[in-house]
């Protein structure tokens, strides 16, 4: 049967259904960046299968969801230079509960490194005694990248990136905890936001202890597939009481 | 067959309303935070089922979630209405950070490189304006496939199956399968633009 065989035309709308896997995947990927026909046909092929999409039933997700959505979100770049931006950036800051010692070493410290940086402000925000928190400078040839701050009463982790910190859309920053003379342990990718805030498990809290190091790596998209890292350590630094 | 029309039919409801979404978007686009917040309770049910039947993790759909959410307030000024559906912009999101995530964890067996599988394309990805008539003409051009490579294709937009994985679920091979879907995509493509 002659049209069995591949044509450019299937060979478009198996990408696009993403059935291919192994050479015939890294091929056709190949093929989408130097064919711009083709490209263009695995574009028609999104087109024409899209409202296959909504047969998926709608489930709700579970309450709270929301809530962990908002505390991510930063301004859009577009809108970054005028008051209404700041206010809400401020807004951010104020919005995590618990955890303000953390957050204000923290903030401290961003003043110490970027002493341009507007966050500042929120250094006055009074704040509570907690237990030992922790902080760690992630740097990379000499040059700060993130701060991650540890609230172990809380078991919370705040992470601020004060600078930018590139990532295409093939690869994640995954952020990881490698305890003194231990094996690295993931704590997850990192969104592409200025700032994280999480909640450890008991298992994951208990590595979080002085002198281990917290580590970011660039992974594949999603995140590791090994569960160890893969790809290059972009920053570093051991994790020292705040 | 009801139920794909059921399904289909639910499409047009949600197109009822592309108005609304839009203009959520926009507001969204101007960093309007509530704006985002409505366009989450309207489709947040929608999105989560998409990353859960892709995902078949209750953590990770969630996590996925989240990233959408959080790419939308990016990403929001790129939507552009006269070249998609605001609905049909957010599912596509969806499912390629799902299928993202999906890809992801197979690396074992593929190599790394497959990971760096789906481009998030978001509006660019749709040249054809989807309307209602588009949505009734699939949903035709589906029916007249044979059942085989309907549901194959089906299974591989919705549930992320790859080749390997849809021949071994019928219990045929590689070969044959691909058969199927390469016949089963020109037919599509044929009734489509009739």
């Amino acid at each position: 049967m002659s049209d069995d065989s591949s044509t450019p035309e299937t060979e478009a709308g198996e990408f696009a259904l993403g059935l291919l896997t192994g050479d015939e995947q890294r091929l056709a990927r190949e093929r989408l960046v130097a064919d711009p026909e083709f490209a263009h046909e695995v574009a028609r092929w999104r087109g024409r299968l899209a409202p296959l999409i909504s047969q998926a039933d709608a489930i709700e997700p579970p309450p709270g969801l929301w809530d962990r959505i908002e505390t991510q979100l930063v301004p859009q770049r577009a809108a970054n230079d005028n008051a209404v931006s700041l206010q809400r950036r401020l807004f951010i800051w104020k919005s995590f509960a618990g955890g303000m010692t953390a957050i204000a070493a923290c903030l401290a410290l961003l003043l110490a490194f970027e002493p341009r940086t507007r966050w500042i402000q929120v250094v006055h925000e009074p704040a509570q005694v907690v237990s030992a928190p922790m902080v760690a400078m992630l740097e990379s040839q000499g040059s700060m990248k993130v701060v991650a701050s540890w609230d172990p009463a809380a078991r919370q982790l705040v992470l601020a990136v004060p600078g930018d910190m590139a990532i295409d859309p093939d690869h994640s920053n995954e952020l990881w905890v490698i305890p003194a003379g231990g094996k690295p342990k993931s704590l997850g990718t990192m969104p592409e936001s200025k700032q994280m805030h999480m909640q450890l498990a008991d298992a994951l809290a208990i590595l979080l202890q002085q002198g281990a190091t917290i580590a970011i790596s660039v992974e594949p998209r999603g995140g590791s597939p090994t569960g160890a890292p893969t790809g290059p350590v972009i920053a570093s630094g051991a994790l020292t009481r705040a | 067959m009801n139920a794909a029309m059921d399904t289909v039919t639910g499409v047009t409801q949600q197109e009822s309303r592309p108005g609304e979404l839009a203009r959520l978007l926009e507001r969204a686009a101007g960093a309007d935070k509530a704006a985002l917040k409505s366009i989450y309770e309207s489709t947040s049910a929608k999105l989560y089922g998409i990353c859960l039947r892709l995902l078949q993790d209750e953590a990770e759909a969630q996590d996925v979630l989240q990233e959408v959410y959080l790419s939308v307030w990016r990403k929001a000024a790129s939507f552009d209405a006269s070249r998609s559906s605001p609905i049909t912009w957010l599912a596509t999101i969806a499912r390629n950070r799902s299928i993202d995530r999906l890809r992801a964890r197979r690396i074992p067996a593929e190599g790394l490189e497959a990971a760096t599988d789906t481009p998030d394309n978001g509006p660019s990805s749709f040249d054809v304006l989807e309307t209602k008539e588009d949505i009734s003409r699939l949903r035709r051009c589906l029916e007249e496939l044979e059942s085989r490579a309907r549901t194959a294709i089906r299974s591989a937009f919705l549930d992320g199956a790859t080749y390997p994985q849809l021949a071994e679920r019928e219990g045929v091979p590689l070969p044959t399968m691909k058969s199927w879907i390469r016949r089963g995509l020109l037919k599509l493509r044929g009734c489509l633009e009739q």
